[in-house]
């Protein structure tokens, strides 16, 4: 124990000189872009590939994992918590918050009701639908209505 | 007093922009939607509803010296007819203001305002600050603090799970390409916690406690077709194991895509926070699902996919398998797309009494996007197994037609009609007007 407390001065020390060495070097490390640098078109499943085949200079993730396929969009979250700034070369924040929010105003699916190809959760009468879908897997509603927006939730589950 | 310093703070921050708002660039999106429902339940009045909605977002980037940005998003409504939702006329809410300074090297930012968190194993909305920066030698860190954002009015409830503040972190490691790895972990102060109801039977008793998640996240890519990607986290005050989720994608060949996933999660640790975990889940029981999807795309417009998954829980286990296709035409302005899939569970996941929850699902959606107007046709129908409150079915189409008054501004209109267990008709009606505007932009629109 009373190496540990001689050590910890030390060890503070060299976490204070290794810091400021990386704050040295930092100006060799590359950022990702504030937003892409072309216009990509709406609607289409964005497939990276087409123009990229290396990594992104930013976080050296293959650019070509984020193509969006099905597999991708089912399975964002990895990708999302995994690294977002890559998301958000392209995405506003707002992107996001159409479904995953702390207080959500209406259905997705209703505000984008002229875009049935982005696939929004919860069409048609999903009132009958979430007695089932709930019990099945409740992690996947807590994703989106756990840690906020339990308003509409606890209107009728006391 | 820490929630009060943190949002003040957040407030302060963006009287600083009047001073800096000179040579921005901004982006404007707004949508106004007037909804039109009739409900007529029986034993209740007839209501008609008719609330307003304005979704509004403003991004004004370069100010300063050109790496400090602005961003807002929320919404509000008025109900013009009788109340259509609890028990106010308007209501609303700020999603998100912050302002975000990056930095030009080492993908370092920083963040002040309402903000969202999205980092290893936190998924928070915080009224605070954020910040984070890559290192030499491959090490990254990030963290952030602040006050929570509750959800008001939650009604019947004395919590709405959430603490008064908030503090995490990750620290990273990254080998070229090869390898992400990360350590985070998350702190709650006064987060609430479920002990027993109050004397009515019925109502929650909660509890102050801290709420605290540790955990650790990687993404393993040994070739540039494989790649292994997830996260566990560790509830330190349930002493357990709340989340596995992890994803491995192999893609072959060009074109052709292979994911499997494997979930599990302990309710007692994973949900522990949650206002419905009161009185619907048992905190004893665990969730665990395991599947797999396979696309393919046969021409640049033109995608298959098939899935499957398992779920595995103490009511029983259930599968889930089925297709969907998608195709553009016309230069993608045509769009078009189709699924179906089934459901086989059982009695345990069943509404009431129903002897098993297996149901078909079928969705077909059309759309046409031309520089003058624009339509989409969509349909969904969810054909049960066994009858839903005497209903085989439950079925609705929305028919959306609009018109692009110029680039930026279009008015819109959805009707929607359906049958369903909860109403014998169900008719819907919707007017949008929707202006995306950004001025003097350079780059891709996001």
């Amino acid at each position: 124990m009373r190496l540990v407390q001689r050590m910890l001065p030390a060890a503070f020390l060299a976490a204070l000189i290794t810091l400021l060495a990386a704050c040295a070097q930092m100006q060799e490390l590359p950022s990702l872009p504030a937003w892409h640098p072309e216009a990509l078109a709406v609607g289409q499943q964005a497939d990276c590939s087409e123009c990229h085949d290396d990594q992104a200079k930013g976080t050296l993730k293959a650019i070509t994992a984020f193509s969006h396929t099905p597999s991708f969009v089912r399975n964002h979250r990895f990708y999302a918590a995994s690294d977002d700034r890559l998301c958000a070369v392209c995405h506003k924040s707002s992107f996001c918050n159409d479904c995953h929010t702390n207080k959500v105003e209406m259905k997705p699916s209703y505000k984008f009701g002229y875009r049935p190809d982005r696939e929004m959760p919860h069409r048609g009468d999903f009132l009958t639908l979430h007695k089932i879908e709930g019990r099945l897997d409740p992690a996947s509603c807590y994703r989106c209505h756990g840690r906020g927006n339990n308003e509409r939730c606890v209107a009728c589950h006391r | 007093m820490k929630q009060t310093l943190c949002r003040l703070l957040s407030a302060a921050s963006l009287l600083i922009l009047p001073v800096a708002a000179l040579a921005a660039e901004t982006a404007v999106d707004a949508t106004t939607i007037f909804r039109f429902d009739q409900r007529d339940i029986t034993g209740a009045s007839k209501e008609n509803l008719m609330p307003a909605t304005q979704f509004l977002g403003l991004d004004v980037d370069k100010l300063a010296d050109g790496n400090l940005s602005l961003h807002l998003y929320g919404w509000g409504r008025a109900d013009l007819a009788d109340k259509s939702y609890n028990k106010n006329t308007v209501d609303g809410s700020f999603t998100y203001g912050y302002l975000q300074y990056r930095f030009k090297e080492a993908n370092a930012d920083v963040c002040l305002g309402r903000l969202f968190v999205h980092e290893g194993i936190a998924n928070e909305q915080v009224d605070g600050i954020s910040a984070r920066t890559d290192l030499p030698l491959g090490f990254s860190l990030s963290g952030f603090g602040g006050g929570t954002v509750h959800t008001k009015h939650l009604y019947g409830e004395t919590s709405d799970g959430k603490g008064d503040s908030i503090i995490g972190g990750r620290a990273g490691y990254r080998y070229k390409g090869l390898l992400d790895l990360g350590v985070s972990a998350v702190y709650e102060d006064n987060a609430p916690k479920l002990t027993s109801t109050l004397a009515d039977g019925v109502t929650p008793r909660y509890t102050n406690v801290t709420h605290r998640l540790i955990g650790g996240d990687i993404r393993l890519s040994p070739f540039h077709m494989v790649e292994l990607m997830g996260h566990t986290s560790y509830n330190t005050e349930t002493r357990g194991v709340a989340e596995h989720s992890y994803l491995l994608t192999v893609k072959p060949v060009r074109g052709l895509v292979v994911s499997g996933e494997f979930n599990e999660y302990r309710d007692r640790s994973y949900l522990a926070s949650w206002a419905m975990f009161s009185g619907t889940f048992n905190p004893g029981d665990k969730s665990r699902s395991v599947g797999g999807i396979a696309s393919y795309d046969l021409t640049k417009t033109i995608e298959l996919a098939a899935d499957y998954k398992h779920y595995t829980r103490e009511l029983g286990n259930a599968d889930r398998y089925g297709i969907n296709a998608r195709a553009g035409f016309l230069n993608n302005s045509v769009r078009t797309g189709f699924g179906y899939h089934y459901l086989r569970a059982g009695s345990g996941f069943a509404i009431a009494t129903t002897p098993s929850a297996s149901y078909h699902e079928l969705h077909a959606f059309a759309l046409h996007d031309s520089k003058t107007y624009f339509a989409a046709l969509d349909g969904v129908d969810y054909i049960f197994k066994d009858k839903i409150y005497n209903e085989k079915s439950a079925w609705e189409g929305t028919a959306s037609l609009g018109y692009h008054i110029t680039p930026a501004l279009a008015l819109s209109g959805d009707v929607s009609y359906g049958r369903n267990p909860q109403f014998t008709e169900e008719i819907k009606g919707l007017a949008r007007l929707t202006y995306n505007m950004t001025f003097d932009s350079k780059g891709g629109k996001k």
